[in-house]
């Protein structure tokens, strides 16, 4: 047996030196780029996660086909956050400390994002969400979060706004245990009250229980003359036929992703007869929807859809402009190609071709403008309504 | 006083979902001595033969509830069988585990046969039926009442009165005298298996009528009926009843003082209470 001695130390260091430096070489020759996707494809968000992770695919797919950003492919790694916090911290956690991600794009509870917000800027990883609650783009996250989806504030506002053009003056909300509840209530009391009406009741709500009855006894004491469901879908399905059993037939509305078809088609089409609808819709007649909606051979995009080819396409042209795929990377450059004086593109291959010329660019999204102010919001948006009626969700109209 | 009344009878129906799993729970600890929380995606599993039954083969609701008796009893004994039945020499605390991994696969086989969408039975909703000046009831929640207490007579009857019923007591009251008497141990714990999680299965699609039925059905469900099986008594099949109806009324009581955003938690005060006063259980265990 060869003894060891200072001869053979050094060899063998300078040759596992040599080995560790292998795949820094090949990873700089086209290592594909690993992005996180943490999305709810199970539990209350199950119904929206799936068509969001087909989106950003898409986008992923166009780009990695033309060759990809910075000579590298796009590789999307997926996890399943389940609808539930807990699950998606583990499933976060993962992403960043095994996968070493560094954005994670598609949550979509607000109380999952607000628990993986932390894990995200505590290890400089960027996060994009369609979280509405205001409290989410008010945590400490240093610039590492922005979303596409309008704040509980802006949301609450419209509804109420569309409630209030109805001619309903005393509303009762019933609703899910979630961070949007108590701002929500607020924000739908503070405009009712300059139109002169008012939230008479609130009752929140735990999820996953059989049965809502009490619920809906203690919303109804004050005689509401409209109620606001403000949970998700299967929670939306109890109440809603907790409702119609206590022959309470008063108009209602609920957030859009509470009521999607598999809501409609679990109920009779009585027991959902009538209910109104709202969502913050993509910007129908953008340029980048078009895009969109021929890339996934839709004719429809609904705003989630759209806002998920918003993070893929903005995670592309933010790689390209700040030429690195790191946390930090996305907080410093994304305000950098999706506001501004810049050429105006439509899609993460218009934009690639544009920054390649050396051109700045303004990135207009299939959900609107994706001009993100200085804690992660967007500015407007537009909001579409539809309406229940025999078991279909008919459009009534986009404000 | 019409306001208690009427959470008292809501208490009530939300209680008689949670009964007929609570009595599988129950049955199967007070044979085989684990808390066998496979109970949960059996429940999934009944909700879902119970669907196929009922919408895509077009059979009515009582059938359905049989179709999901049977197919929730057979995966039961099966998986009893292969999967937990060699975990039992381990002790009961490695069988109640291996009884939480053996739950979630068999919940995301169900996931990846019928995917994760919300569905729903074919059956009308009825309007609550009103009387005594205001006060309501659902028929479909009476309905489970007396489902819960028609299982709980049959089994009450069947442990009484057969053979096989007295066997199982037998074995759970001293499994080792039980075995030399000449019982065999394992032919009793498949009956109690199949039987256990074929209640499960009722249980499940009970829920789902009540409800909508998704892979997560049991799960979300199975603290609740853990809890109303503590409270009556693990292993007393009345006590699951009891149990269950304590639990649902407490939690609806509860509202009388705190918001419905805390229901849950009075479940698990429930426990805590009983077990502090009256460790066994309200009826205390193994009462038949």
């Amino acid at each position: 047996m060869q003894r060891l001695n200072r001869r053979t130390i050094l060899k063998t260091a300078a040759a596992a030196a040599a080995t560790a430096a292998l795949p820094i070489r090949a990873y700089a020759q086209g290592e594909p780029i690993k992005v996180g996707i943490l999305t709810p494809l199970t539990g209350a968000g199950g119904n929206d996660g799936p068509r969001m992770l087909k989106a950003m695919q898409a986008v992923f797919d166009e780009v990695n086909k033309a060759g990809g950003v910075l000579g590298r492919k796009i590789e999307p790694v997926i996890e399943d956050d389940q609808t539930n916090p807990e699950a998606a911290v583990r499933a976060a956690r993962k992403l960043i400390e095994v996968n070493k991600v560094p954005i994670i794009m598609g949550t979509w509870a607000s109380a999952v994002t607000a628990a993986v917000a932390p894990v995200c800027w505590e290890s400089k990883t960027f996060i994009m969400t369609v979280s509405g609650a205001d409290s989410i783009t008010q945590l400490p996250h240093q610039g590492f979060l922005i979303r596409t989806q309008p704040t509980s504030k802006l949301q609450a506002f419209a509804h109420a706004e569309f409630i209030a053009s109805q001619g309903f003056k005393r509303i009762g909300i019933i609703g899910i245990q979630a961070p949007f509840a108590l701002s929500n209530r607020e924000h739908l009391d503070a405009y009712l009250k300059t139109v002169g009406g008012q939230v008479v009741s609130h009752v929140i709500y735990e999820k996953d229980k059989p049965t809502y009855r009490s619920e809906v006894d203690k919303v109804m004491a004050e005689k509401p003359d409209f109620l606001y469901l403000n949970g998700y879908a299967p929670d939306t399905v109890v109440v809603l036929r907790d409702l119609y059993r206590a022959n309470i037939n008063l108009p209602k509305f609920a957030q859009t992703y509470a009521v999607p078809q598999t809501t409609l088609d679990a109920n009779p089409p009585d027991v959902s007869e009538g209910v109104m609808t709202g969502l913050p819709s993509a910007d129908l007649d953008s340029t980048a929807y078009k895009l969109a909606a021929d890339r996934l051979g839709l004719k429809e995009l609904d705003g989630f859809v759209a806002q998920a080819t918003d993070w893929a396409s903005l995670a592309v042209l933010t790689i390209a402009k700040a030429k690195e795929a790191t946390g930090v990377g996305f907080k410093d450059n994304v305000r950098k190609i999706s506001q501004g004086a810049g050429e105006k593109v439509y899609s993460a291959m218009d934009g690639l071709k544009a920054l390649a010329a050396g051109r700045e660019i303004n990135y207009e999204g299939a959900s609107g403008p994706c001009d993100f102010d200085s804690i992660g919001d967007i500015g407007k948006c537009r909001f579409r309504y539809s309406i229940a009626k025999k078991g279909k969700l008919e459009f009534m109209k986009v404000v | 006083m019409q306001h208690i009344t009427q959470l008292i009878l809501n208490g009530l129906m939300a209680g008689t979902i949670l009964a007929v799993p609570a009595i599988g729970l129950t049955a199967i600890f007070a044979v085989l001595r684990f808390t066998n929380f496979a109970l949960a995606s059996h429940m999934t599993i009944g909700a879902y033969a119970g669907f196929v039954a009922n919408v895509s083969l077009g059979m009515p609701v009582y059938v359905s509830l049989f179709a999901a008796f049977l197919i929730a009893g057979l995966v039961g004994w099966l998986s009893d069988e292969f999967v937990l039945k060699p975990f039992r020499a381990a002790g009961f605390i490695t069988t109640a585990i291996g009884s939480i991994a053996l739950t979630i696969a068999l919940e995301n086989i169900v996931r990846f046969i019928f995917a994760n969408q919300m569905r729903g039975y074919n059956l009308p909703l009825k309007r609550d039926w009103v009387f005594g000046g205001g006060l309501r009831v659902g028929p479909q929640q009476i309905e489970n009442l007396v489902i819960a207490v028609i299982v709980m007579g049959l089994l009450f009857a069947f442990l009484a009165m057969t053979r096989t019923g007295k066997a199982m007591r037998a074995v759970a009251d001293n499994p080792m005298l039980a075995s030399i008497k000449g019982i065999d141990v394992n032919m009793v714990a498949r009956v109690v298996s199949f039987v256990g999680m074929g209640l499960a299965g009722i249980g499940g699609m009970l829920i789902g009528l009540d409800t909508t039925i998704d892979p997560l059905i049991g799960f979300k469900t199975i603290l609740s009926v853990f809890a109303a099986a503590v409270v009556g008594g693990l292993g007393s099949i009345p006590g699951a009843v009891v149990g269950a109806l304590v639990v649902g009324v407490g939690e609806e009581l509860s509202l009388l003082v705190l918001s419905p955003a805390y229901r849950t938690a009075v479940g698990f005060i429930a426990i805590l209470l009983v077990l502090t006063f009256c460790p066994r259980g309200i009826l205390g265990a193994r009462q038949y």
